[in-house]
């Protein structure tokens, strides 16, 4: 590179590339030095060994696993009919997945706490038809707060599945039908291995979205139900315990990395297989 | 022909999914007609008392608002003029490590909000007086352009950097090769990112809520207090009006650069 164009790179970039150090990567660094300086180290231990956090923490990965399973078996279908249909509800749908993916998180938990309430709609309907002769829980349960979440990330999953579906010849379906293969034969062995960057990267993204979201179980979970987001909160606005609250929120982003680093090497892999380039 | 890959099984999940997708935001909009405090279905008449109760200064929607505004717009704007050199340098010199500066300018996508929410906090409460907007403004700025610099970026990467060769040789000097040629030709890429990047700062609720202070609150935590006293359709009515925020902005994106935009 000639020297003119060498300072021309770095007065384009250098801008931006400030921004980041001084006001996030080095905040951040410094922070996490500071919460182990003072005995902060502690509330690192309080928490790997204490079963009330640790409850937290398996509650929080266990609804985030419930919600990116139905995201991805729900995504699927929706995925699949994206990427091979050309009628007009394609675009519809489309539209449809876009529009409420715009529209306020805050919005859209309120949405369902209308629905879902004590005197919500579920239970006058349940009420009203004699099911039911006193309102069932639904609000603060883990199956509110799930709902939630598939109604929030079902879109991310949806759009990573198919682009990559798109990308998959259909004449490889055909060719296993007319081979003799059921569609469900065609699926597994053709569709499935093929669709696996796409599965791999919308999966990680609802999962590592599920386990850091802090509107939805706040709105639909409630004070007793917690998952790592709304319990940071919790340390802070109740506890006033701020070394415990960063405590927290840097072992969640620890486990975030190296969430995210061990699936990279598992996609980087899985495109080696089927001899792709990465999508994840 | 491809129809007939499309089996009934997966049209009958996609308009489950449809009816999924909905189902909260008619209800919301239905509610906020509502003549009862209580949402009823069928609705017992209607009401436009929680539009107008929107207005009334004692929920403060409208300072919310304005706050969520000014935050979005500021962020936004300041991260168009740092992320997209950066991303048109990282594109037009094509120098080593290139790969690793991308992650780099990629990077607060990877930290949870909680995470740097609290950072920011304590960060905040060693450098002393700090307002609540340049707190607020100071971690959206952060965790927004990420997707400014990524769309521009993706853009400029399948971008024709011959034709600023031909502009040059022509004589056009490299800043109005800059904004005559390169800049309109990867428009789409950087609209999307800003908007992608305002509609993110306005319906934050972690940083804002983390960093707020009783005078400057925006308007997604407003409403999630307001939740907590009160439950009634003026809840609703703010929700629609959002609703019909976001539906301006899909039909603003259509017009301008496509929807197609927002699938990459």
């Amino acid at each position: 590179m000639v020297l003119n164009n060498k300072k021309q790179f770095y007065l384009l970039i250098a801008p931006a590339a400030l921004v980041l150090l001084v006001m996030f990567v080095i905040p951040v660094i410094f922070i996490l030095f500071s919460s182990f300086k003072d005995g902060g180290i502690a509330n690192y231990q309080t928490f790997l060994l204490d079963p009330f956090y640790l409850g937290i923490l398996w509650n929080t990965i266990k609804i985030s696993l419930i919600t990116t399973i139905v995201c991805l078996a729900v995504g699927y279908p929706v995925a699949y009919f994206l990427a091979r249909s050309e009628s007009k509800t394609k675009n519809i749908l489309m539209i449809i997945i876009l529009f409420p993916f715009l529209v306020s998180s805050v919005v859209r938990s309120y949405g369902w706490m209308v629905i879902l309430g004590k005197k919500g709609l579920v239970n006058q309907f349940l009420l009203a038809i004699g099911v039911i002769d006193s309102p069932i829980k639904i609000m603060y349960t883990s199956t509110a707060v799930i709902l939630g979440l598939v109604h929030l990330l079902l879109p991310y999953m949806i759009f990573s599945l198919a682009g990559i579906i798109q990308g998959i010849d259909s004449n490889l379906e055909y060719a296993s039908e007319s081979l003799g293969g059921s569609r469900l034969r065609t699926f597994f062995q053709i569709l499935l291995p093929l669709s696996a960057p796409g599965i791999l990267s919308g999966s990680i993204l609802v999962f590592t979205l599920s386990m850091t979201s802090y509107v939805t179980p706040r709105l639909l979970g409630g004070a007793n139900f917690l998952m790592i987001g709304t319990m940071v909160f919790q340390e802070i606005s109740i506890n006033f315990d701020w070394g415990m609250a960063s405590a927290i929120s840097y072992i969640l982003l620890f486990f975030i990395l190296i969430f995210l680093f061990l699936f990279n090497m598992l996609g980087s892999r899985i495109n080696n297989r089927i001899g792709g380039t990465s999508h994840v | 022909m491809f129809d007939k890959r499309t089996g009934n099984f997966t049209k009958i999940v996609s308009i489950c999914a449809i009816i999924f997708f909905m189902a909260p935001l008619v209800v919301i909009i239905l509610a906020s007609f509502s003549p009862t405090e209580l949402v009823l279905f069928p609705p017992k008449g209607f009401s436009l008392k929680w539009y107008h109760n929107i207005f009334s200064s004692s929920v403060n929607f409208m300072s919310g608002l304005s706050n969520s505004l000014e935050v979005g717009i500021l962020a936004t704007l300041l991260d168009l003029l740092i992320a997209v050199p950066a991303a048109l340098g990282l594109a037009k010199y094509k120098v080593r490590g290139a790969k690793k500066l991308e992650t780099f300018f990629a990077s607060p996508m990877y930290i949870p909000s909680i995470t740097f929410s609290l950072v920011l906090l304590q960060l905040f409460a060693m450098m002393g007086r700090v307002p609540a907007s340049l707190r607020i403004f100071a971690g959206h700025l952060i965790i927004i352009m990420p997707y400014i610099f990524r769309n521009t970026y993706s853009i400029l990467t399948t971008y024709n950097w011959t034709l600023e060769e031909a502009a040059a040789s022509l004589g056009a000097s490299p800043r109005r090769t800059t904004f005559d040629i390169t800049l309109p030709l990867v428009k789409a890429g950087i609209v999307s990112g800003a908007i992608l990047s305002f509609l993110y700062s306005f319906d934050e609720a972690v940083l804002a809520s983390m960093l707020n202070s009783p005078k400057f609150i925006t308007l997604p935590v407003r409403i999630m207090n307001y939740m907590e006293y009160a439950f009634d359709p003026t809840l609703a009515a703010i929700s629609t009006l959002l609703i019909l925020f976001s539906l301006l902005i899909i039909i603003l994106v259509e017009k301008v650069v496509g929807l197609n935009m927002f699938m990459k």
